[in-house]
């Protein structure tokens, strides 16, 4: 199993009383599965996806990532985890406007202390896998929505991560790079590649093995 | 990684320029400024460094005390002092005279005036002279021996080495004799000269030379390698009550690391001196480098919002606290180093014009590895500094807040960035307060009545050739000529001290009372020259003849006679009796500051050192000079005219007053700079940030005049509260450097006022060009790019 949770609540104080963001949560991941978490604007899709990327926190229950328990790691150790096992695509692509398609892709690496020419032979891999080696040198303000996305998912599976956390990948893409996009996803989860995105497609989340449905933070439906 | 960090880091420069102009611009401003402070400093610490075992050389002022007080004489000791002092005294090794002249030197044609002075042949050991030619041992073997500097033997004789064994002729009479060339001093030496000659020159046949009455001669000593100093000095104060009898008159040792950094006694203790001012400018220069760290610390926060995103995907992508901090301090130092660069280049330009004012041959040398290392030094830690706080702070952004945008400034941020702004104004007012303080005390005692007029008068050296001699018909000339009012000769320069004595009683002078009285000896035509009043009684009268039975006394002596009719009256000087023939108004001579001594005159033309001269009223200056030239080159033939204007020598005497103003003048217009690019840049930050906001309200409805009140105003709190909080500092400092002059002004309120409204204005004038240009934007564009 790659990872488990458990009775996961999140909750914001507002005026004395809770609202919950996340109401017990049960979810188990195993290796290769491709999940969608289908669910309207605000149901929580994106809380559970950044508390599965460790990127956020929750106040109750348990999670456990490769048989570590995430809930009571310290932030050091947590970054470590999902430095080395995790991967994240975002809607807004959130490349680094001030470096290039080729440093944008390497600075997981530099982050990971990898040695200057595996570096350059990983990404030169990724960049030939995804096409777009002639656009190394150019800057994501000189890109369409299609390429920084797939700049994007290059930057996150260069360190061969066992998970893909993806949110609202082709939110900001026509619907023929959609296509392209999430053709890819399949591509890698037939790879090995565990991905779980959140979308509120149902069109991309037939792409997926499995379907959430998320409803006011609470799960109605697995 | 340090590359990627450098990448991003110029990218960004590059992408930002306006912002990372004022950012490297207003670093490298405190840089250069802090930099050419500590070139000052570095001369100034750097004094007298060529004299070797600068520890153990001394020079020996006299105590005296008067009415209970130590008053400390720097060139006043008795001739026999310094053989005595080596005699008995065991730790002094070496000890020698030293007294200064100015003297006319010819060789051929060649005539050069030149100070230099007579000196025991110790000196050259104890100030470690360097002889490139001759040998010090025996270069003062015979008494028309002469030793003169590397610059005055290449005048001289063209060539350095040329010059031993050639004559040279001393004020048109005496022959002497080159034995030595020494190297010249550096221009940071306390007390340089151009030539020496045996004492025996000057003592020889003045009788009163050899006795303990007369001080007239600097005296140096050295001292055995670990000897303990105070023990010497007590063993030093103790010598000149023992040879004397007379407790009121003590030497004292004063070392050769505070000649020239603290030199001002009181009551016979160093009291400080120009270390006050080392001092004080490395704090300016510590300062000034604060508030240029400060605009870099404020502009790198304002413009967090940019980087954030940035920050949020580093941290997404694996990217720890430590390694982002690192990365920010990295950009810093970068930035810094760019300051640095840019600081070399304003410092080459500004470096002669910062001589020029400072009156000093400063040079960057950056070859030095003292001047390099610092410099690099600075800039360091400058980046280091002022990315610290940037670096924590961005660092600490919640990847999950920025990547879903809901990430808010923080008010502990802002609050911080407002404190800073507070704390740069209120450096730049306390600078302007400052400022003005200072110029207006130069300017109160430069307007002082001196009791004189000084002027257009022009002041001659006197004592060579046969200027005095031929004194009467040289003032008949002048005065017949139409050019000239009147001349006269005196016995010292009229602004300085010149020669004193306790000696002079009079009938009802308390008992065991030492007033110390300056005597003048001076020809009759002395006060109209200067433009002083006989009060009582008469001048000394046409009569060119001395009368040694006549004197004027000042109005201050009068007083101090306490009676009321002092004309007629005797008083006594030793076995002398003199008739008091009238009274002069004081005149301030001496310390600019204080109150001058009672004085007495003599009409006596000999001994004179000085001719003054008034020139007529409504003549050109040029045309009389050229007169007095004249006449004085046919009077005083083979001596070249050599003069200066009073009024000049006056100005002179503010020079490190002066030298505070201008710098604080520099300093004050730095930090304002420097504040107003920080505050040019915040502006711009917050205009940009409210661009929506301002769009609204000018869709509402709002005025251009309302938007840009709405965007100042912030800024002008921050101003006000700066004012209020520098203005208490600027007066405690501003009072306390006041104390330290007895003629000073009063704190008026207005200046801080004036210096308040400036900063305001200043202030607004910056603010209120980036309100008025986001307040006239369309407000559609700027709607619709949200």
């Amino acid at each position: 199993m790659l990872l488990e949770l458990n009775h996961i609540f999140k909750w914001v104080s507002q005026g004395g009383s809770r609202v919950f963001l996340l109401k017990d949560i049960n979810l188990q991941v195993e290796e290769g599965e491709f999940i969608s978490i289908m669910g309207p604007s605000g149901s929580g899709k994106s809380t559970l996806l950044n508390v599965i990327g460790m990127l956020d926190g929750f106040q109750e229950g348990e999670y456990n990532f490769l048989d570590e328990s995430v809930h009571s790691m310290k932030e050091k150790n947590r970054s470590q985890l999902y430095k080395e096992y995790i991967g994240f695509v975002f809607q807004a692509y959130h490349l680094i406007d001030e470096l290039t398609v080729y440093e944008n892709i390497e600075t997981p690496l530099l982050y990971k202390n990898v040695k200057s020419a595996e570096r350059k032979a990983l990404v030169a891999d990724m960049l030939d896998r995804f096409n777009i080696v002639g656009k190394k040198d150019l800057f994501p303000s000189q890109l369409s929505g299609g390429q920084q996305q797939l700049v994007g998912i290059a930057r996150a599976l260069i360190a061969k991560p066992k998970l893909i956390l993806a949110d609202e990948p082709t939110g900001n893409l026509n619907s023929k790079q959609s296509e392209e996009i999430m053709q890819l996803f399949k591509e890698l989860n037939q790879e090995g590649v565990t991905i779980i995105q959140a979308t509120h497609s149902e069109l991309n989340a037939a792409y997926g093995s499995r379907t959430i449905h998320l409803l006011d933070g609470g799960r109605n439906n697995i | 990684m340090i590359r990627n960090y450098i990448k991003i880091a110029v990218r960004n420069l590059w992408k930002y320029k306006g912002y990372s102009f004022i950012n490297i611009f207003g670093l490298a401003i405190g840089i250069t400024c802090a930099s050419l402070i500590l070139l000052w400093v570095e001369d100034e610490v750097n004094f007298d460094q060529s004299i070797p075992d600068k520890d153990l050389v001394f020079k020996i002022p006299t105590n005296q005390k008067y009415d209970g007080e130590w008053r400390t004489f720097s060139i006043a000791t008795p001739g026999p002092l310094a053989a005595a002092l080596k005699a008995e005294i065991p730790e002094i090794t070496k000890s020698a005279r030293k007294r200064d002249q100015s003297s006319l030197f010819s060789v051929g044609e060649k005539s050069i005036n030149s100070k230099g002075c007579y000196a025991d042949k110790d000196l050259f050991a104890i100030l470690g002279l360097d002889f490139i030619a001759g040998d010090p041992e025996t270069a003062f073997k015979n008494k028309k021996s002469i030793v003169i500097t590397q610059e005055m033997a290449s005048i001289l004789f063209g060539n350095s080495l040329e010059a031993i064994g050639k004559n040279i002729q001393v004020d048109k009479e005496t022959e002497y004799t080159v034995t030595g060339v020494i190297k010249n001093f550096p221009e940071n030496t306390s007390y340089p000269f151009s030539w020496l000659v045996p004492f025996e020159n000057f003592t020889d046949g003045k009788e009163w030379t050899n006795g303990y009455g007369s001080n007239f001669t600097d005296t140096f000593v050295k001292l055995k390698a670990g000897a303990a100093v105070e023990k010497v000095n007590e063993k030093v104060k103790a010598i000149l009550p023992a040879k004397t009898g007379d407790d009121g008159t003590e030497a004292i040792l004063f070392s050769a690391n505070d000649w020239h950094l603290r030199a001002d006694f009181k009551n016979g203790e160093i009291s400080g001196g120009r270390i006050e001012y080392v001092r004080l400018f490395s704090f300016i220069a510590l300062i000034i480098l604060l508030i240029a760290c400060i605009n870099f610390m404020n502009l790198s926060t304002a413009r967090s919002e940019k980087r954030a995103n940035e920050v949020g995907m580093r941290k997404a992508l694996g990217s720890g606290k430590k390694q982002l901090i690192f990365q920010f301090i990295t950009e810093a130092v970068f930035t810094a180093l760019l300051s640095g660069l840019v600081s070399v280049l304003l410092l080459l330009i500004l470096i002669p014009h910062f001589n020029a004012l400072i009156d000093k041959n400063l040079s960057l040398a950056l070859t030095q590895p003292t001047h390099f290392l610092p410099l690099i030094f600075i800039t360091l830690i400058c980046g280091f500094f002022s990315g610290l706080y940037p670096a924590f702070y961005l660092s600490s952004f919640k990847p999950i807040e920025v990547l879903k945008g809901t990430r808010r400034q923080t008010a502990a941020a802002s609050f911080t960035r407002k404190g800073l702004v507070v704390i740069q104004f209120s450096i730049s007012i306390i600078f302007i307060i400052s400022t003005i303080l200072v110029y207006q005390q130069v300017q109160h005692v430069k307007s002082r009545d001196l009791g004189m007029e000084k002027e257009n008068l022009i002041e001659v050296p006197a004592a060579n050739g046969n200027l005095i001699k031929n004194f009467k018909s040289i003032e008949q000339e002048l005065t017949s000529s139409g050019l000239v009012e009147s001349a006269a000769l005196v016995n010292s320069q009229i602004l300085s001290g010149g020669n004193n004595t306790s000696g002079i009683e009079w009938q009802g002078k308390p008992e065991n009372q030492d007033i110390l009285i300056s005597y003048r000896t001076v020809t009759p035509e002395f006060f109209n020259t200067a433009g002083m009043k006989i009060k009582e009684g008469k001048g000394f009268g046409n009569s060119q003849d001395a009368d040694s039975t006549k004197v004027l006394i000042s109005e201050s002596f009068a007083r101090l006679m306490n009676t009321d009719d002092v004309i007629g009256k005797t008083i006594n000087w030793g076995e002398q009796v003199f008739t008091i023939n009238g009274v002069v108004n004081d005149y301030l001579y001496g310390d600019m500051y204080g109150t001058s001594d009672p004085v007495i005159y003599y009409h006596q033309a000999e001994g004179a050192d000085y001719l003054y001269i008034k020139p007529a009223t409504g003549v050109a200056i040029n045309k009389t000079l050229k007169e007095i030239e004249h006449v004085l080159k046919t009077q005083n033939p083979g001596f070249p005219f050599e003069y200066r204007f009073v009024d000049e020598a006056f100005n002179e005497r503010f020079k490190s007053e002066q030298l505070v103003g201008n710098l604080s003048q520099i300093f004050a217009l730095l930090a304002i700079i420097i504040s107003c690019l920080g505050l040019f840049g915040l502006s711009a930050y917050t205009a940009e940030q409210r661009r929506k906001e301002i769009g609204v309200r000018k869709v509402l409805g709002s005025s251009v005049v309302g938007i840009v009140q709405l965007l100042s105003i912030d800024f002008m709190k921050l101003v006000l509260l700066a004012i209020l909080i520098s203005a208490p500092i600027a007066w405690y400092f501003m009072q306390h450097w006041l104390q330290g002059f007895a003629y000073r002004i009063d704190i008026k309120i207005w200046v801080f006022a004036v210096a308040g409204l400036v900063a305001v204005f200043i202030a607004l004038l910056t603010v209120s060009f980036q309100a008025v240009k986001a307040a006239v934007a369309n407000p559609v564009k700027s709607l619709r790019t949200e």
